[in-house]
């Protein structure tokens, strides 16, 4: 089965792609932000993500309220986390500390998905306009033993990816538009966005 | 069991003992650690646009911060800054090689340098390489795992408050009582699982434990106050720590 997406289409301003925003605890983009959060279905914040978004919305958080906040608790600021209690957004707190906030958020994301109904061979679109010059294929985790790529600049046949061996970095595109990778184990896909 | 001092501003601007070289690679970087690396290296060398970022932070006084060398394809050095470092005698080394990174051929070149120059080196510092591009900082792990066969030298790689290490299998001692160290540290199975791992002085201690990407990961850990941290592994496994 092949699985065809094209990683950067949420942030083109058109369009009827159905997305979810998760806020995770590092600074971010404002321009990225404006246009992720209008058009997200479900929007959360891990954590500290909290208080990045509160920030980015000074003077106007009462517009761009998450559906839920998770997380240990231990990054929100007691003021943000006191506000977005009064204003009505849920406050979900998961002590497994083997998770990372990311993933526990991620989690409560999925089963909210499914009760609002909202669900190895990868195709991907780059011709959005908003691919910056790099890409890469990491083997984090695991090797793998056989990738195949095309629409690379330097392409895969069955090719090994791993640590102490080979990692695709520094690459980039042929002009098709369009990259398929398929792989034998998890990749890690990585590309630039254009400011 | 293998024993490793880690470099930091103190031993380095203090007591000054460690012997070590510097490699600058293309990622800005601190200030503060480069001037007190810069001054008590045995050895400088910049990877290709590296040295457009010794060129702008030495900015008045580059005459005082010239590199031993520079090496790359040059695809990213800036022209101008290439023709000053070539008029001031640095020796400029191209390196074509696409398989390879400018970090990982950088590296090659400076082991040999160590050895012709009969050179003691404790360890290299690496400036730069994991910020910015995601796939860089990718690229600076995978030239750890390539450092193995390139040099008997411990190799680390230091950014803003950021420091990665990979350790090889087997047993490991780090002193982490410099004052230096910063509040997190972890334990990144990067390239492959590992099947036990062991430690001590870790706020959450291991033992035995699977490392693996989809199972168990160890970030956001920390210290106890015993200033010495030890970790067994059975396979490569990438330490990383915080700069104050």
């Amino acid at each position: 089965m092949e699985r065809a997406f094209t990683p950067l289409e949420c942030l083109l301003p058109a369009g009827n792609l159905k997305f979810c925003l998760l806020i995770l605890n590092q600074p971010f983009n404002k321009g990225h932000f404006h246009c992720l959060w209008s058009r997200a279905a479900l929007r959360a914040c891990a954590d500290g993500g909290a208080n990045h978004l509160y920030h980015i919305t000074e003077g106007s958080q009462e517009s761009f309220l998450p559906d839920y906040i998770s997380g240990d608790f231990d990054s929100i600021q007691p003021e943000v986390k006191e506000y977005y209690k009064v204003k009505g957004c849920e406050l979900i707190e998961t002590m497994d500390q083997d998770l990372t906030d990311f993933t526990k958020c991620l989690q409560i994301l999925q089963k909210k998905i499914e009760k609002k109904g909202l669900q190895g061979r990868h195709k991907l679109r780059v011709d959005t306009g908003l691919e910056g010059s790099w890409c890469g294929l990491i083997p984090v985790g695991n090797p793998c033993e056989s990738v195949t790529t095309t629409g690379l600049k330097w392409n895969l046949t069955n090719q090994v990816l791993k640590f102490g061996t080979l990692v695709s970095t520094s690459n980039t595109y042929d002009n098709s538009g369009t990259v398929t990778i398929e792989t034998d184990k998890p990749l890690l896909w990585t590309m630039a966005i254009k400011r | 069991k293998k024993s490793i001092f880690l470099l930091m501003r103190t031993n380095i601007c203090l007591t000054g003992n460690l012997k070590f070289c510097l490699l600058i690679l293309n990622q800005p970087f601190n200030k503060g650690h480069f001037h007190c690396l810069w001054s008590r290296a045995a050895l400088r060398a910049c990877a290709d646009g590296g040295a457009n970022h010794l060129y702008h932070i030495t900015e008045g006084s580059q005459e005082s911060f010239l590199p031993d060398y520079i090496s790359g394809d040059f695809d990213s050095i800036q022209p101008e800054v290439k023709e000053y470092y070539k008029v001031k005698g640095c020796e400029l080394i191209e390196t074509m090689d696409q398989d390879l990174t400018d970090f990982t051929k950088c590296l090659q070149i400076l082991q040999k340098k160590i050895e012709k120059k009969g050179l003691q080196v404790d360890v290299i510092v690496a400036l730069g390489g994991l910020g910015g591009r995601f796939d860089q900082t990718m690229a600076s792990v995978e030239t750890l795992f390539h450092a193995t066969n390139i040099t008997p030298s411990p190799v680390i790689v230091i950014q803003e408050c950021s420091l990665i290490y990979l350790l090889q299998p087997g047993r490991h001692k780090l002193r982490v009582d410099t004052g230096l160290e910063g509040s997190w540290c972890g334990l990144i199975p990067v390239g492959n699982p590992c099947e036990s791992v062991t430690t001590t002085g870790l706020k959450w201690n291991l033992t035995n434990q699977v490392l693996k990407f989809g199972t168990l990961v160890s970030t956001s850990n920390t210290y106890d106050n015993s200033g010495t941290v030890t970790i067994e592994t059975d396979k490569p496994l990438l330490w990383t720590m915080a700069i104050k």
